[in-house]
């Protein structure tokens, strides 16, 4: 039997107890800051807001607007929401790239299918962040990320993050991809700082 | 003693940048990101600081530029330490109010000799 996708669209039931979505949204555009976050305080958690959250987000220049929107978003969550702020990773705005990379960490299961694309990324501040998304991630594969990530990124600072990380996971499968990544980079003191550091905590 | 504040999320560059410091002679303060690194310096304010860029809560910028805003702090230097090398990210530290950039990671004789500089002493 061939399936028939239906033409009418899902409807997602407005929470009870607040000013209705149509009211909200337009509050949302409103020229007052404000009211901007107001909106987007009221919309958190709210799965019918997200596409009209994520277009303000991309017009949004006060920053206590954004952070609500930003905040609202991480508590709805999900698939949508992390497709929707990945591509803030590459915002020239250091402090809506730390929100979007903040969001993300609590957004481990809708995060984890991205996590190969992210670590791949031809910017290595992409990948940097990728790592730093890394740090809260409770998966089963974060260790093996870090270590593929010492084993083979050619980008100093890329390794140094997860370094960084892998010292706190203090998993001894790190011991002899640190001593590689010592190697490779032999002529930098901070890696050989850092892998020191990192050894010594998997140690303990 | 000159007081140096440490601001960088990660720990293992703390330690990096305290070792270094502490072996000048310093004393050395840390905070992991710049709403933490506020509430210091409004405590008992630095006579310098070294910021990394990206950071929760507050980056780098807002924290300069918080420092900037208040009377008591604003003629503190600043070294902006991060590993963005392109230079509209050292025009941007600059225009935020940074009075030194430097690319992560910092050598030691790199973040001496800067930090001497900005602490008015001879390297």
């Amino acid at each position: 039997m061939a399936l028939v996708r239906s033409s009418t669209p899902e409807v997602i039931e407005e929470p009870a107890g607040r000013p209705s979505r149509a009211v909200l949204f337009m509050q949302l555009s409103s020229p007052d800051a404000d009211s901007r976050r107001s909106a987007a305080i009221e919309l958190a958690g709210d799965s019918g807001a997200i596409a009209e959250l994520l277009a303000q987000l991309a017009d949004e220049e006060d920053y206590a607007v954004r952070q609500a929107i930003v905040s609202s978003l991480s508590t709805t969550g999900g698939p949508e929401v992390v497709q929707g702020v990945m591509g803030y990773l590459r915002s020239e705005d250091a402090g809506l790239r730390n929100d979007v990379i903040e969001l993300l960490k609590e957004q481990p299961d809708a995060i984890a299918p991205y996590m190969p694309t992210l670590l791949a990324d031809p910017d290595p501040d992409v990948r940097i962040f990728a790592v730093n998304i890394l740090e809260s991630l409770k998966h089963p594969k974060v260790v093996d990320w870090l270590i593929a990530v010492i084993e083979t990124d050619p980008h100093i600072n890329v390794c140094a993050t997860a370094v960084d990380l892998l010292a706190e996971v203090g998993d001894s499968r790190a011991r002899v991809p640190l001593a590689r990544l010592e190697v490779r980079f032999a002529d930098e003191p901070f890696i050989t700082f850092a892998v020191a550091a990192a050894l010594d905590k998997i140690a303990a | 003693m000159k007081r140096v504040l440490i601001i960088d999320d990660a720990a293992t560059v703390r330690m990096y940048h305290r070792k270094i410091l502490e072996d000048c002679g310093l004393e050395v303060d840390e905070a992991v990101n710049g709403l933490e690194a506020l509430e210091k310096a409004v405590s008992t304010p630095y006579d310098l600081y070294i910021v990394d860029i990206n950071m929760p809560k507050m980056d780098g910028y807002r924290f300069i530029a918080e420092l900037r805003s208040r009377t008591e702090l604003a003629q503190a230097p600043a070294i902006m330490v991060s590993t963005e090398s392109e230079s509209k990210d050292a025009d941007r530290a600059y225009a935020a109010g940074a009075n030194f950039y430097l690319i992560k990671p910092a050598r030691p004789v790199e973040l001496t000799t800067s930090v001497r500089l900005m602490l008015g002493e001879h390297a």
